[in-house]
């Protein structure tokens, strides 16, 4: 199987000198094709470093991040957007839809600025609204809709554009359980059918029990990590609270 | 800690959110400063000893400007403290009382205002020296004495501005009174909603421009429209139909061709377009109402500068019309003639390029016949015969010739306009000599004079027959002509010659006119330059301020397209698109409303104001381009500054 990112040796410090705080120290991470990673850990972990980093809005102190064989560490400004916008797709928790956009008009937007035909637009776009089960609002504006659907509308805007990894950053932070276990449904159905790759970073241990791999972060360094194999999402989800039970504090 | 100790710290600490106002402030007192002290100037009111228009020009142009300035110091007010509903909000919050707060806040802009004026005068006391040099320029004054800071200035600019800077401090005292706490916290929230369009409202607002245009153009004589409104109601009803239609401009027609727009997927949906477009959309309708003002601030600005500027730029050949000859006087005494013609020939500054005496011929007409209502029915003619014009107009250098038979005539009319002069072709008049009546009939006119207006009035020529004929039975006035070198500077000679020569004279001379004219209509572009000056600075401050608070009020947005993989370029370039846009749209309706207006006026005053028109609105436009990459920098270093 392919590797889509390969992460060595990632450091983050920030402060000073003689006021150091090192957010992050010697991260491994390997990611491969069609995985769905959760990516857990306690408040002040670097749970957001790190995804910051892997979405190249942020840099590393040191290290190597090789995402489908390119060192986005050494990249400029503009092909790191060009980077984001070809090869990343992006879930925030709160969503990040402009209000000045229809909600067709917010999963389009990464096509239209990748310059795609009308045509393959209208067509991708009516694809995606209706795994996501969307098609009726396509038309509301933001303010209008749920904030289940517009965290829908923010996973169609993610996978428009077949992005070879998607970063999810909470994105049940701000869901109730019927949405929250509706949207990881479909994330789930996107990994399996599409052979998506997904990489979830999250607070919520039943979020994650959605993943494949579990990677637990604690004071900036590796803690564990644990794989679902055949296990059924129960179980997972018990396996998952012990590890959390270990690393203690912070919730 | 006293309030006004947490005051002086406020403003201290966070200078540069203070800045923008503050620099608002002290721009309007100095403008504010500096024409009132031209006003009071001692030297300006002892040079320009011929008019006491200057002091109720200056008056009139102040009051204007004060009620301009308290506007424009309440809209950066109301910004600046839009700004800081916020902290406001937290003082509430940690339990500061309403009062305390009301007062902190009070004490604040006290405080700003009086530094504001105190700057405002020591630099207007500086730059009025520099007007009073520039006004003394233009209206062709060169003596320039010393400049004195007049102590009635600094007393008028301090109540003036003190009043306002009471008025805007209360302002703020209220602000806490005037919001519950939740709505302080929420000030930049928005609930704007995407604008509803209408083809109907769209289509009115472009009728609505069109019937204002349409009626402006209209031939003032003859059009039925201005005939049933009467002369007073029209000009009001243009200006309402205009700028009502401009509002609807604005609010409707771009929301429609902005939605059209939309419509066109393979362009709305490509790039940045749909950024673009659909930011604009959200934003149109709240911005309509400071677009009309500025488009209409534009069109008042750029027309009075225009007018003022052309008669000041066609002041020459205007005044050359009104005397085709640098000085002319009717004869009355040989001595005094020739005593005159050794004044202009001993002259070692002028030469003489000709020196005519034109035999004339001052003749009472029946001019019933012209059917004019603006004239009486007779009037008095100065008639020459067909050779003596000839003569005057080979000297004058024109290619002109008449030759007239029997009782065939032509006039002389520098000042015809179609419609509202008689229609001298065809027409036959009367001239009364002795108790006879003799018919003449108008063969030709002539858009111009031979003989000075002022000396001579209207000219009729005749044929030599007639002429010669009509000089039995009238007495005969000789008027003499005088062409010299450097006309515009004979202001000795000119002063030497009204002193010998007696009123009944009629002495015109060109450099009198071209003096006048220099006075009066320098006086009024320096007025017009500066109010325009002000204008403009003001209107672009308006667009700037707005632009940037839309700008802060877009940083999210723009925060989550760089997440997306916009890059900055391609932010830059949307950006300044859409500033274009709302640049673009009140100085394109500016201009288009000020060249109706001036092409109106320039049928009405008969001159061509292409030339100055063209200059006032580049200068215009390029300003306007420097608050344009000034706005496009500001908003692009906002919305791109990480947290």
């Amino acid at each position: 199987m392919k590797t889509i990112l390969q992460a060595k040796n990632v450091q983050k410090v920030f402060g000073t000198k003689g006021n150091l705080y090192k957010a992050l120290e010697d991260i491994d991470l390997e990611i491969k094709e069609g995985e769905f990673i959760g990516i857990m850990g306690p408040s002040g972990a670097g749970k957001s470093t790190l995804l910051n980093i892997l979405s190249t809005i942020d840099t590393p102190s040191s290290g190597e991040i090789m995402i489908t064989n390119q060192n986005i560490v050494r990249m400029n400004e503009e092909q790191l957007s060009d980077f984001r916008r070809n090869k990343l797709g992006f879930i925030f928790q709160d969503y990040n839809l402009l209000d000045t956009l229809t909600v067709k008009e917010n999963i389009l937007l990464p096509l239209a600025l990748s310059k795609v035909p009308a045509n393959e637009i209208e067509k991708r776009v009516n694809e995606i609204a209706d795994t996501f089960g969307i098609r009726e609002i396509l038309d509301k504006y933001p303010y209008h809709i749920s904030g289940g659907q517009k965290q829908r509308t923010a996973a169609s805007r993610a996978i428009v554009g077949n992005p070879s990894l998607i970063l999810a950053d909470e994105p049940t932070g701000a869901l109730d359980s019927k949405s929250a276990t509706s949207l990881l449904e479909s994330l789930n159905a996107l990994n399996e059918q599409n052979q998506s790759t997904i990489m979830m970073v999250t607070h919520d241990a039943y979020a994650a029990s959605f993943c494949k791999r579990v990677f637990f972060i604690k004071d900036g360094r590796t803690y564990t990590e644990i794989h679902k194999n055949h296990q059924s999402r129960q179980d997972f989800f018990q396996k998952i609270l012990d590890v959390l039970a270990s690393l203690g504090g912070g919730y | 800690m006293t309030l006004f100790s947490i005051a002086r710290k406020n403003i201290r600490q966070n200078f540069t959110n203070y800045f923008l106002y503050f620099a608002s402030m002290i721009f309007s007192i100095v403008i504010y400063f500096t024409f009132v002290s031209l006003k009071y100037d001692e030297t300006l009111q002892a040079t320009s000893d011929a008019s006491p228009k200057i002091s109720s020009a200056f008056s009139g142009a102040a009051v204007v400007l004060m009620v301009f300035v308290a506007i424009f110091i309440w809209y950066s007010n109301s910004f600046f403290t839009r700004k800081r509903k916020k902290e406001v909000g937290l003082y509430s919050l940690l339990g500061v009382r309403k009062k305390q707060i009301g007062r902190m806040l009070f004490y604040e802009n006290f405080i700003m205002g009086i530094l504001a004026q105190i700057i405002g005068i020591l630099l207007g006391s500086v730059l009025s020296k520099f007007f009073v040099s520039i006004l003394m320029g233009v209206m062709g004054f060169e003596a320039i004495g010393d400049f004195t800071i007049s102590l009635a200035a600094i007393v008028n600019t301090i109540i003036v501005f003190s009043l306002i800077t009471i008025i805007t401090s209360f302002q703020g005292y209220r602000l806490i009174y005037r919001f519950k706490l939740i709505e302080l916290f929420q000030a930049d929230k928005e609930g704007e909603q995407e604008p509803k369009s209408s083809f109907i409202m769209a289509l009115l607002s472009v009728i609505l421009v069109g019937i204002g245009y349409w009626l402006a153009l209209q031939n003032l004589m003859e059009s039925n429209a201005w005939k049933a409104m009467g002369f007073m109601v029209t000009p009001l009803v243009i200006l309402a139909t205009v700028i009502l239609g401009t509002y609807f401009l604005f609010s409707t027609l771009t929301v429609y061709l902005l939605k059209m727009s939309r419509k066109n997927k393979r362009s709305y949906w490509k790039g940045i377009n749909l950024i673009g477009t659909s930011q604009l959309l959200y934003r149109i309708k709240g911005n309509a109402r400071t677009l009309t003002i500025i488009a209409v601030l534009s069109a008042t600005t750029l027309t009075a500068v225009g007018t003022a500027y052309s008669l000041y730029y066609n002041n020459r050949s205007n005044v050359g019309l009104a005397n085709p000859n640098s000085m002319m006087f009717i004869d009355q005494d040989k001595n005094v003639t020739n005593q005159v013609r050794d004044i202009i020939s001993n002259n070692k500054n002028h030469d003489v390029i000709y020196h005519e005496s034109i035999p004339t011929l001052q003749i009472n007409a029946d001019v019933t016949t012209l059917k004019n209502n603006l004239f009486s029915n007779e009037m008095m003619y100065t008639v020459i015969s067909d050779s003596d014009f000839n003569k005057l107009a080979k000297v004058q250098k024109r290619t002109d010739k008449l030759s007239l038979k029997g009782n065939e005539a032509a006039a002389l009319d520098a000042g015809y306009y179609e419609g509202m002069s008689p229609n001298y072709i065809g027409s036959t008049i009367s001239l009364k000599v002795n108790d006879r009546v003799e018919n003449i009939t108008f063969k030709s006119l002539k858009k111009y004079n031979a003989l000075n207006y002022y000396t001579a009035s209207t000219t009729v020529v005749v044929s030599e027959q007639l002429f010669t004929q009509l000089g039995k039975e009238t007495n005969s006035v000789k008027m003499e002509v005088y062409e010299i070198t450097n006309e515009d500077e004979a202001k000795q000679l000119t002063k030497d010659i009204q002193l010998i020569l007696p009123v009944e004279a009629r002495f015109s001379s060109f450099y009198a006119d071209y003096s006048a004219g220099m006075e009066s209509s320098g006086l009024m572009i320096f007025m017009g330059g500066f109010l325009g000056l002000v204008f403009l600075a003001a209107t672009g401050s308006i667009i700037y301020f707005k632009q940037l608070t839309e700008a802060n009020s877009d940083k999210g947005r723009y925060e989550i397209l760089h997440k997306i993989g916009v890059n900055k370029k391609e932010v830059k370039r949307s950006i300044a698109k859409q500033v274009l846009f709302v640049f673009a749209l009140p100085l394109i309706a500016g201009i288009a409303h000020c060249f109706v207006a001036l092409t109106a006026l320039s049928r009405l005053m008969q001159t061509s104001l292409v030339i100055p028109v063209v200059i006032c609105m580049g200068v215009y436009t390029c300003i306007y381009i420097v608050y344009y990459f000034l706005t496009v920098n500001a908003y692009y270093k906002i919305v791109t500054k990480s947290k």
